[in-house]
């Protein structure tokens, strides 16, 4: 049998005998999200649509299916989908103006040699992919903090009515100190994970510090990380001032349609 | 004393905010520390634009330009020297270079009153640090103090992984396995104590991740056993000077690590708040509650790795399937690997939460006996 397989269906397994219902819903959703980046991609390849708005549109559906999803419908997660909206556009920007001048599209001269039947004249702007990797890469991890804080602050306001908005503000910024270290971390070692082969490929070839820093393959993967780091550790603030705003303002919202 | 503080606070950033502005200028002037010349370009002239058509009739727009520089290291600094730079629209494996880009040159011809050469590559190093210090900047804005402690974990984390792959690469028969096995105890030890604090509720939470961890990777080796890593292309792994396999596997132990912490922490620390909050609480209910901190956190978790793996295939699977390459080829191609990663992070992640509330639970009970 297939190693994917026989580690989906293990997954599967452990998350609904964990998980319960939740559980089955946490693995469908991860399902539905690989099938709605295939689409994204294949439709990369026609020249005519913009990859970023592709991926803008790719980005909303994925939250839909992270927040409600898996979180159902309710006042905490339009909050963390409107917090999840707002960095995704700012992330863009940020991303778009420095990778624009860094050139680190494309692939790295040691990714180039291994695949010299390829034509790579292929008419898509790989400047644009590039800004549509990193945002892909940081949704997963938006969307996750994005939910933390907004059902946290909706708890402590549910115990505690009187608070007002600034109030109610810094302890959703305390909730997020102690997220920040670990969604750091998590990011952190998946991409060194993932970069390990990396890592020990240019010791061994012995590339000198000038050498690594400047290449294509370390550099995109270093500002990839860092991008990814910001745009995780930035819905921290939107999220909690925008639960602080809507939940002060909606109070009879706060906590209902909860079905737990 | 509030002033006080403020005068702190107020030297504090502006230290930062000068340590940012004097590393950015440093990276930007520091051709001296290379040997390979560097050049910034000062004009560029385009000689010629070509449509291309490919085998798989995909158009693209070709572009020659002529490129002189003015050399900024070494014997010829200061000197002109004169390059010719092909590009195309898509940018694949090219780049269009502009006034003031900084990039390394190959001298060919220093004869007569203008060097010709060959472009080598961009200059990216000031590219890394601005973005270093766009991630240093927000961590510490909205982090504080427990920012500052995530960039110190972060940092000796990344210099301990260093000295350990030169210790592998340098040595002979190191196994990376043991190697990295050792990598994810000290991971695990330092940034939770650094985290949350040397007290009962880090210990657990180091064993439970410690065990998450090693669990799933446990899993995975199984899998690929009883599969004979059927599905599986390590070809993928373009970078690879040693055994794939022994590699993959290690990589997969340092992925899950994150993740496994994450809810490690996540779960005992809220058990920890609650038995604060009640200590009479009993420890049926514990569980309970700690069973549903997990089922909220599972599935945005494994998300995240989701995201974090399968994306960085992207630019790859496109530049297959605008190839001609068949939709099933491309993807078992490119993406096998990441998606096991991302399935074995989340069977650890999912592991992690029965082992946290355990290991939590046990340490909670102990505690409650020797009052």
């Amino acid at each position: 049998m297939n190693v994917l397989i026989l580690l989906a269906l293990i997954l599967f397994v452990l998350m609904k005998v964990i998980g319960g219902e939740k559980g089955t819903r946490s693995f469908l959703a991860l399902f539905f999200n690989f099938g709605i980046m295939l689409v994204t991609i294949i439709l990369m390849t026609d020249q005519a649509i913009n990859p970023i708005l592709l991926t803008i549109i790719a980005c909303i559906l994925i939250s839909c299916i992270n927040l409600f999803y898996i979180n159902q419908f309710n006042f905490k997660s339009l909050t963390a989908f409107v917090s999840t909206i707002l960095t995704l556009i700012l992330l863009i920007f940020a991303v778009f103006v420095l990778v624009e001048k860094s050139k680190i599209q494309g692939f790295g001269i040691e990714e180039i040699e291994e695949l010299l039947s390829f034509s790579f004249y292929v008419g898509i702007d790989f400047g644009d992919i590039i800004i549509c990797t990193i945002i892909m890469g940081t949704i997963g991890a938006i969307t996750d903090t994005a939910i933390s804080i907004s059902s946290a602050m909706n708890e402590i306001y549910f115990h505690n009515p009187t608070l007002d908005r600034y109030q109610l503000f810094k302890s959703g910024m305390t909730v997020g100190k102690d997220i920040l270290g670990t969604t750091t971390n998590t990011l952190f070692f998946a991409f060194i994970g993932g970069y390990l082969a990396l890592i020990i490929w240019f010791k061994d070839l012995g590339y000198s510090l000038g050498e690594v820093l400047n290449s294509k393959v370390f550099a995109s993967e270093a500002m990839s990380i860092f991008y990814t780091g910001t745009g995780a550790i930035l819905i921290i603030p939107i999220t909690a001032w925008l639960s602080a705003y809507s939940m002060v303002k909606y109070k009879d919202k706060v906590r209902s349609g909860e079905a737990e | 004393m509030n002033i006080k503080w403020k005068n702190k606070t107020f030297i504090t950033y502006g230290l930062i905010l000068l340590s940012m502005v004097l590393s950015i200028l440093f990276v930007q002037n520091n051709f001296y520390l290379y040997d390979k010349p560097i050049a910034e370009v000062i004009e560029t002239t385009v000689t010629d634009e070509e449509e291309t058509v490919d085998s798989l009739s995909n158009t693209d727009q070709v572009i020659d330009q002529t490129v002189i520089g003015e050399i900024k290291n070494g014997d010829h600094k200061g000197q002109r020297i004169l390059m010719e730079n092909q590009y195309s629209e898509s940018g694949a494996a090219d780049h269009e270079y502009q006034m003031g880009d900084k990039i390394f040159v190959s001298i060919q011809n220093d004869e007569g009153t203008h060097l010709t050469g060959n472009i080598e590559g961009a200059k990216r190093d000031t590219f890394i640090v601005v973005a270093a210090w766009l991630f240093i900047v927000t961590v510490l804005w909205v982090g504080k103090k427990s920012g500052l402690y995530s960039l110190i974990s972060l940092v000796v984390n990344v210099l301990v992984l260093m000295l350990a792959m030169n210790y592998y690469t340098e040595g002979e028969d190191v196994n990376l396995f043991w190697i990295c096995s050792g990598l994810v105890l000290f991971f695990t030890v330092f940034s939770l104590l650094l985290v949350s604090g040397n007290n009962k509720k880090t210990h657990a939470a180091i064993l439970a991740t410690v065990a998450g961890t090693f669990s799933s990777l446990l899993i995975a080796y199984a899998v690929i056993k009883l599969t004979a890593g059927e599905g599986l292309r390590y070809e993928e792994m373009a970078f690879i000077t040693r055994n794939p396999q022994s590699v993959f596997l290690a990589s997969l132990l340092v992925g899950s690590l994150g993740a496994a912490m994450d809810i490690a922490i996540t779960i005992t620390s809220s058990l920890y708040e609650l038995t604060e909050k009640n200590q009479a609480i009993a420890l049926k209910d514990l569980k309970t509650s700690g069973r549903e901190i997990g089922k909220d956190i599972m599935g945005t978790m494994s998300n995240v790795l989701f995201f974090a793996y399968v994306s960085g295939s992207i630019p790859m699977i496109l530049l297959y399937l605008k190839n001609g390459m068949a939709v099933n080829y491309t993807l078992s191609m490119n993406l096998s690997l990441e998606l096991t990663r991302a399935l074995v992070g989340s069977i650890g992640i999912v592991l992690t939460i029965p082992i946290s509330i355990y290991t939590a639970i046990y340490f909670i009970r102990k505690g409650r006996v020797i009052k």
